[in-house]
């Protein structure tokens, strides 16, 4: 029977959704379930970890690992991955899976895999699929070592609802800190802030809405629907939002069910982050730009027209 | 200092990828430098003129493109090149790379080693991860900013899941870039032309000192056996005209077919 060993993706003390959807997929294909918990004040998480369909718990629960440290979180997972015996290590998409997977691959000298889309066991054959060249083709792999350490793509697998785990808990001993790579400082990301990867609907806006008054009226429509606030790398790299709201292939990867793209042309790497939405939705004066070739619905025409009747629609239907 | 940069040669995201059979078609494509390798070689000309130090780039590829992305990193301002081109390596993957490059490293003395984090064939993001592992080196992936500290010490902010972490690295080390650290130069005619006079020290794997199983080429861990075009999304409708009518039409779509509102 196989085993799959998933890495709890925290943020901000709360066990997020991937967490079960990992879990999920791994009974599904008929797996062993344990999950690896790692931070200071996760032992709090527990009943959240077995609830999100765990049969074992690793944690690694330290101070020192407050903060998110490359060398120390990767010891902990291999420490895990090597009680365990895991043949699977699944790491949820986020910026700590894709900083640890290759590490711990390394590690463990296995095959690694990033931003996988759906994993087949037959016959003791493991097999993965993934885009690469910007989500431009899909690769069919096949695994040739006894392990794989895989970064699941956002949105690739479904939480089931009759999940459920079992209380086993192995707690896992501090790893030694990273001398050689000391964090000095975090700038947090403002708090409050519906967090993309979570949001059902996500609004994002671009070059199109020019300046800080333009990205104030889309953030509106943003706040109305309750939605994630999302931007292009133009809006980011001209200072008008902030890193962490980038989507795309070096931003965020989102899969909400409705994107609506603002001012936004549509660029391969920007597509590459949230062409897995159910619905798109696309807003631009230019009836030529390539984000039409992806949106299901397009409205053509001036953002600062559009946006505040859109409010007004939208607050009716939902009235 | 002494600074490394990996470049490599990668397809032409741009332009159209067709598959058949299993494979991409050769026909028609072209290849530039991996965009976040740009990124990784202004980094390294802007610490050069900023703090002074030596830069190297290294390139596993061969052809006439793989020499013109190298010519490219020296019209950029990196002095030395070297390029390990064997066809054994025609299947390689993050893992045997990062192999080959840790050989690379330890024939020279380089206190710093930045490559992309991550080439736009492969969107793996891992080669330069995993040769930090294989080094014994500190690692930052997904940097933002390097600073030097002092010859012993950099300062580098990455983009983490929680914001933006500084972190002090000790030398030698690793980074891996994101594309905004920087904005890669457009290089100057003169740059250009000095560009290809400059030599290239190109080696195969004998001459690296290695072999193709010692770097892992013989075993690998995973191999791609199909690529399959993706689904692409189709076009939905598009509406023109009156800004106020067309956009309540489009409201009405959303709540009434596609659910969505
Ligand atoms: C290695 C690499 C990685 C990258 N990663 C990302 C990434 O993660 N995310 C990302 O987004 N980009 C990324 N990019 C950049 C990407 O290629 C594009 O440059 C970027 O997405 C463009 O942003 P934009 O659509 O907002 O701007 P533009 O391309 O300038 O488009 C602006 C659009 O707004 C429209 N417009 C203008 N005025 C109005 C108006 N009044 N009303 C309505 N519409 C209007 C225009 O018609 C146009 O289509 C990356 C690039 C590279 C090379
Ligand atoms: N063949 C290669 N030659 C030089 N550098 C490479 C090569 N392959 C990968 N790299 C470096 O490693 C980075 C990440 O590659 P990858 O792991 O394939 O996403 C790239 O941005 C390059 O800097």
């Amino acid at each position: 029977m196989a085993k799959v060993l998933v890495v709890a993706d925290i943020k901000q003390g709360v066990l997020k959704g991937s967490t079960a959807e990992l879990l999920s997929k791994a009974g599904s294909i008929g797996a062993q379930t344990a999950v690896v918990a790692i931070g200071s004040g996760v032992n709090a998480l527990l009943s959240d970890l077995i609830n999100a369909g765990s049969d074992t718990q690793y944690i690694a629960d330290d101070p020192n690992l407050a903060m998110f440290s490359a060398g120390p979180y990767a010891a902990c997972v291999v420490d895990a991955a090597r009680q365990s015996n895991a043949d699977l290590i699944w790491f949820g998409f986020s910026e700590s899976g894709k900083a640890l997977a290759p590490r711990v691959a390394a590690q463990l000298d296995c095959a690694c895999a990033t931003e996988i889309t759906d994993i087949t066991l037959a016959g003791g054959q493991i097999e993965i699929t993934r885009p690469a060249i910007a989500n431009k083709v899909r690769q069919r792999i096949k695994v040739n070592s006894a392990q794989l350490v895989a970064v699941v793509r956002a949105g690739a697998f479904e939480a089931r609802e009759d999940i459920t785990g079992s209380e086993n808990v192995v707690t896992l001993s501090p790893p030694a800190p990273d001398l050689k790579a000391v964090i000095k400082e975090l700038l947090s990301d403002a708090g409050g802030d519906i967090d993309l990867a979570d949001a059902d609907i996500v609004v994002s806006v671009g070059r199109g809405a020019k300046d800080q008054a333009g990205v104030t009226l889309v953030k509106a429509l943003a706040d109305d629907l309750n939605a994630g606030f999302g931007a292009s790398r133009a809006l980011v790299d001209g200072g008008f939002m902030a890193h962490n709201k980038q989507v795309g292939q070096t931003g965020k990867i989102v899969a909400p069910t409705l994107y609506i793209a603002v001012g936004i042309s549509g660029a391969i790497q920007h597509l590459a982050g949230m062409n897995g939405s159910k619905a798109i939705l696309a807003i631009n004066k230019d009836p030529e730009a390539p984000i039409f070739n992806v949106a299901d619905y397009g409205i053509v025409g001036d953002l600062f027209e559009v946006v505040p009747v859109l409010r007004e629609e939208i607050k009716k239907v939902r009235a | 200092m002494k600074i490394l940069t990996t470049i490599k040669k990668v397809v032409d995201v741009e332009l159209n990828i067709n598959v058949e059979n299993g494979a991409i078609v050769e026909n028609g494509l072209q290849y530039v430098m991996n965009a976040w390798d740009e990124n990784a070689v202004e980094a390294a000309v802007q610490l050069k003129e900023k703090n002074g130090a030596e830069t190297t780039l290294v390139s596993i590829g061969g052809g006439e493109d793989n020499t013109k992305i190298i010519r490219k990193g020296y019209a950029m301002g990196i002095e030395n090149g070297i390029q390990i081109d064997d066809p054994a390596l025609a299947n390689a993957d993050s893992f045997v790379f990062a192999r080959v490059l840790q050989k690379v490293y330890e024939k020279g003395d380089y206190d710093l080693i930045i490559t992309g984090k991550q080439a736009q064939d492969t969107d793996n993001g891992q080669t330069g991860i995993i040769l930090a592992e294989y080094l014994g080196l500190p690692c930052a992936s997904n940097v933002i900013a390097i600073e030097v500290v002092d010859d012993r010490h950099v300062r580098v902010s990455r983009l983490g899941d929680a914001g933006t972490e500084i972190l002090e690295l000790a030398l030698p080390a690793v980074v891996t870039v994101s594309d905004s650290i920087n904005e890669p130069r457009l290089p100057v005619m003169r740059g250009i032309m000095m560009a290809k006079k400059k030599k290239i020290d190109v080696m195969d794997l004998a001459g690296l000192g290695t072999t193709i199983d010692a770097v892992g080429g013989g075993a690998l861990k995973s191999e791609i056996i199909e690529f399959m075009v993706s689904e692409k999304r189709s076009a939905g409708q598009k509406f023109e005209g009156d800004a106020a009518e067309i956009t309540a039409q489009v409201v009405a779509l959303l709540a009434g077919e596609a659910k969505v509102l």
